[in-house]
């Protein structure tokens, strides 16, 4: 009894530890007042207002959505690809691709950017939106390779024959079967993509200019310097898009499931 | 199946793109950075004809007149006087007094009306083998010594590796700081994440999908959103504060903002779900009759956690600690918003010396500390969770 | 034979579900109790209760006289095998034997000649530094057998634990077990809804249906005598046809089928004319032939199908009212299917199931 009870009360605690400071921060998007704190004065829209008109955030906010388009296409289209060529169980040095693949995850950002700074500054390609662009997409790229793997690992190799067996071509057989079967995946890892490159505050910090500021970017310097609730409405905008982007992965891999 | 020459054809021309993007912009960073930190061509880059004369001098006597003209030379001859600065930077690490010597030299030397004849005529410090050689030493266009420098070593006159003075001895106090708050998270991280994987596993129903949505939603959350979070719930008139003078815990506000509690409070609840996680997932595929069957050979429930359940979910341990201590020694964000300049990490220190003072080679020498040090960790990770559980 | 285990009203409820109702069990010292019954019948919670991992929502579980009930598992003092074995895959075998002992805290020295002892037993001693992973199914099953029995428990608790074997294994691990207990004198509860299992090992075989035990009996009783119409279907094949009581002579009674026929049946015990019954034939009773038999029996029928399953022939017969199924010897001669025969049995063959 006393176990059960301690149990719950633990559980209960870390529960409030993981979700509190999520919580906690969205209703002062919506203070009336300059400083980020409890208690609020009374209810405002001031601080969206100030985020969609202000310049720095509008810009950030606008170069967050072409940054995170262009490198969720860019990481889309490599990853599954990849992931494709993966699938090959017989290719050699499989294993090798396969860690190159997901190694990006791994290394620190400020190593990878501090490389990126140097080879883009050379390349001519730092403080653009190609330079940000091909960041983003390095450190997004793993995601979308997971992704796209596990869902084309869950498709019965006999599908694919029985396809071969009843006639089709094998450039058919992508199109008709892998693909559709796989394209939860694709789209989870398009997602992940995207949320990726939403988040990414490093490497924009080492290779961006002031014309590619993002909205983490623009945040981050806005904790440092300035703090203001402009911050807390950007995160209820950040929570509502991840929540909107995981509710869609959830539905992906609900889709592929019910495939199964 | 077989692995025919067009399907192995196919598949390397689907892999080809990645990993030719990979190589360009994943890789060659990597060793740009590598290279970066290694390559030494301040002296080289303005001294050319110097270079070819000293490689003749053997290091010991007083240099000759041919030493002197190639220099003056090469000195006359510098137009850039940013690559000069760094030049005299670097000489003057390695030999004091360059700094007032080459402003002296290249002042005299600009005097086209009353040309020096020597340089020992403009100060009769040309004369002291010292100089020369701190010369030929920078000439050498690979150094080891960001590296050295990177862990609080350099090299004396003589070239032998030695410590440097405990004034320049900062890496080294920022490379334990790092693993040692990573430890501490990591620690953390078990003491939290263990008994609540171990719940979730005994749970069933929507009760473990609650406490793994728990651990998801933070997982989904943006760090910054996260870290933005805790900036508000840490600050002096932030939540935690307002609840603990609430309960009268304490009278005025506790630091926790600015400060290594306040960092490792921030970290743990970033880094959790990654102890969670390969823990819960080791917990549950333990079948589940065998602690029912260490209690019916006659085993206390503490007994039988010890001897059964611990040791089969210590790789679970083993993963997360692992992955939380390799994300941990990597961070940026967190310890820059919410730590106090005492709390600083290896990354806060490589990102001041390449964006704030544009000191390549040394942010280039601590990312390879920090480069190898997560590499090393990884392969142990991977190591780990490729081996098959179960088999021994 | 004096009562060990009892089970004193026992009920389970799990949530609003009853899987145990109102149960009571005596089993003795040194008895091979087999509870037997299909899946959800309540048979498995009753042995989680003995063991301790349920505990009964009311009622009293006594073991040699004293309540059990707040009693936990690791002071139980019983052995379980378990259905997949349970065995700890990250100690060896030998290590997996000792468990038990050095949670009693028995000597190392001890120790060890008990784990030889019991590796021994169940022919295991070459494999003592194998990991469960790297022997097969039947030797896992000797394992778990080996580590429930070696700390001497006052009773030996078993799960199905032959479920996952092959027919063949399974056949000789049954003997192996059966013999174990006679030798080591060994009080055992058993959990299977193998049937033939039950029969084989028991002493005693307790039906489970529904929450409740429908019958217990030793295997001649449950399967010659069965009590209710569950008994009889679920233990081995029957005919069972309804009928109403007619007339009670004595020993025998003569029950009215639907049709019209009459079926001469022994009877143990009361019996009032005028009652629905049911009548149990086995198979294996019934007799075939061209020619009326002289039998108390005698059912004019026709041969449907017949087929050789090796150790005997199956027939199914078709009368106009009733189908029939007779097992006949292998050595029988076929009837081709429409061949008239007459399908007889004595009275005696006949078993009357009470409402």
């Amino acid at each position: 009894m006393v176990l059960r009870l301690s149990k719950l009360v633990f559980a209960l605690l870390a529960i409030l530890f993981l979700v509190v400071p999520l919580i906690a921060i969205l209703p002062l998007a919506f203070t009336s007042s300059v400083i980020l704190t409890y208690p609020m004065p009374s209810w405002s829209m001031r601080w969206f207002t100030e985020l969609f008109t202000a310049d720095a955030w509008r810009r950030a906010i606008i170069n967050s959505l072409i940054i995170g388009s262009g490198a969720t296409i860019l990481a889309t289209v490599l990853g599954t690809a990849a992931a494709l060529g993966l699938r090959n169980r017989l290719l050699r040095f499989r294993g090798f691709f396969r860690t190159m693949f997901l190694l990006p995850m791994v290394v620190p950002a400020v190593v990878l950017g501090v490389g990126m700074q140097v080879l883009l500054a050379r390349v001519g390609l730092i403080n653009s939106y190609a330079g940000v662009i091909v960041a983003h997409t390095v450190v997004a790229v793993p995601f979308v390779v997971v992704s796209v793997s596990g869902a084309l690992a869950g498709i019965d190799r006999r599908v694919e024959l029985a396809a071969q067996s009843l006639g089709a071509p094998p450039v058919t057989v992508f199109r008709r079967v892998t693909l559709p079967l796989a394209l939860p995946g694709v789209l989870s890892g398009a997602v992940l993509a995207f949320a990726t490159s939403l988040d990414e505050v490093v490497l924009t910090l080492f290779v961006a200019g002031p014309n590619q500021r993002t909205l983490a970017r623009q945040m981050f310097s806005s904790i440092r310097e300035n703090i203001s609730p402009a911050i807390a409405a950007a995160a209820f905008l950040f929570i509502t898009v991840t929540l909107l982007a995981g509710f869609a992965v959830i539905l992906f891999r609900s889709v592929l499931a019910r495939r199964r | 199946m077989s692995g025919s020459p067009t399907r192995t054809g196919r598949s390397l021309l689907l892999l080809a793109p990645l990993f030719a993007f990979l190589v360009a912009f994943f890789v060659w960073p990597l060793f740009s950075m590598v290279s970066q930190s290694v390559s030494d061509t301040a002296v080289l880059r303005l001294l050319p004809h110097s270079a070819d004369v000293l490689a003749a001098w053997d290091r010991l006597s007083p240099p000759s007149p041919a030493m002197q003209a190639a220099l003056m030379e090469d000195l006359r001859a510098v137009d850039d006087a940013q690559a000069l600065g760094d030049m005299v930077r670097r000489l003057n690490s390695a030999q004091s007094g360059f700094r007032t010597l080459m402003s002296k030299t290249t002042t005299a030397l600009a005097d086209t009306d009353d040309p020096p004849a020597d340089l020992v005529s403009i100060d009769k410090r040309w004369q002291k083998p010292e100089f020369w050689l701190a010369i030929a030493n920078a000439l050498s266009p690979l150094t080891d010594r960001n590296l050295l420098a990177a862990v609080d070593l350099g090299r004396d006159a003589q070239g032998a590796i030695e410590h440097l003075p405990p004034d320049e001895s900062v890496n080294r106090v920022i490379l334990v700081r790092t693993f040692w708050i990573s430890a501490l998270v990591t620690l953390a991280c078990i003491c939290i994440g263990y008994p609540y994987a171990m719940i979730a596993a005994s749970l069933g129903g929507w009760k473990r999908d609650l406490m793994l949505a728990a651990v998801l939603l933070p997982l989904w959350t943006s760090l910054l959103v996260r870290t933005a979070a805790w900036f508000i719930l840490l600050q002096e008139q932030g939540l935690i504060n307002d609840l603990l003078q609430w309960l009268r815990l304490t009278d005025g506000p506790v630091p926790l903002i600015f400060n290594r509690t306040g960092v490792i409070i921030a970290m743990t609840h970033v880094l959790l779900p990654f102890m969670v996680l390969p823990i819960y997932s080791t917990l549950i595929t333990i079948p589940g009759n065998l602690m029912p069957a260490a209690a019916s050979l006659g085993a206390h429930p503490f007994r039988a956690f010890l001897r059964v359940l611990l040791p089969l979910s210590l790789r679970g341990v083993a993963s997360g600690s692992l992955l939380v201590f390799i994300s941990a020694i990597g961070y940026y964000i967190t310890p820059a918003l919410i730590g106090g300049p005492g709390d600083q990490m290896i990354s806060s220190i490589i990102a001041f010396y390449a964006i704030g003072s544009a000191n390549w080679g040394m942010a280039g020498a601590l990312g390879v500390v920090l480069l190898v040090a997560t590499l090393l960790l990884y392969s142990v990770y991977a190591r780990l969770s490729a081996e098959e559980p179960g088999r021994s | 034979m004096a009562e060990f285990i009892r089970f004193d009203r026992i009920t389970k409820f799990f949530g609003a579900l009853c899987v145990v109702e109102n149960l009571d069990l005596s089993i003795a010292k040194g008895e091979f109790v087999s509870l037997l019954g299909p899946s959800g019948s309540g048979k498995t919670t009753l042995l989680m209760m003995l063991a301790g991992f349920e505990s009964p929502t009311s009622g009293a579980i006594l073991v040699d006289g004293s309540a059990v009930n707040d009693v936990p598992t690791h002071r139980r003092d019983m052995g379980v095998v378990f259905q997949s074995y349970a065995l700890f895959p990250h100690m060896t075998v030998g290590e997996n034997i000792a468990f038990p002992l050095q949670m009693r805290g028995v000597a190392r020295a001890d120790t060890a000649e008990r784990v030889r002892r019991a590796l021994d037993m169940v022919q295991l001693s070459a494999l003592a530094d194998r990991r469960p992973s790297q022997l097969s199914g039947g030797q896992q099953q000797r394992v778990a057998l080996a580590r429930a029995l070696v700390f001497e428990p006052r009773v030996v608790l078993m799960d199905e634990p032959l479920g996952a074997l092959d027919k063949q294994l399974r056949e000789q691990m049954q003997l192996d077990i059966r013999d174990l207990h006679r030798r080591l004198g060994l009080t055992i509860v058993f959990v299977t809804h193998d049937q033939s299992e039950a029969l084989t090992m028991s002493d005693r075989v307790a039906v489970f249906n529904k929450g409740r035990i429908e019958q217990i009996g030793t295997p001649r009783q449950v399967y010659d005598e069965p009590g209710t119409r569950f008994v009889a279907e679920f233990i081995g094949e029957t005919n069972l046809v309804e009928g109403v009581v007619e007339a009670v002579e004595g020993q025998e009674a003569t029950v009215r089928l639907a049709s019209g026929l009459r079926i001469v049946s022994a009877v143990t015990g009361d019996l009032a004319p005028g009652g629905p019954v049911h009548l149990s034939i086995r198979p294996e009773r019934i007799q075939l032939a061209e020619t009326p038999a002289e039998q108390r029996n005698c059912l004019e029928t026709e041969v449907a199908d017949s087929v050789y399953q090796g150790d005997h022939l199956r027939v199914q017969l078709q009368n106009a009212v009733h189908p029939l199924v007779a097992k006949l010897d292998r050595r029988s001669r076929e009837f081709p299917p429409g061949t008239k025969v007459y399908a007889a049995f004595s009275s005696g063959d006949c078993r009357i199931i009470r409402p």
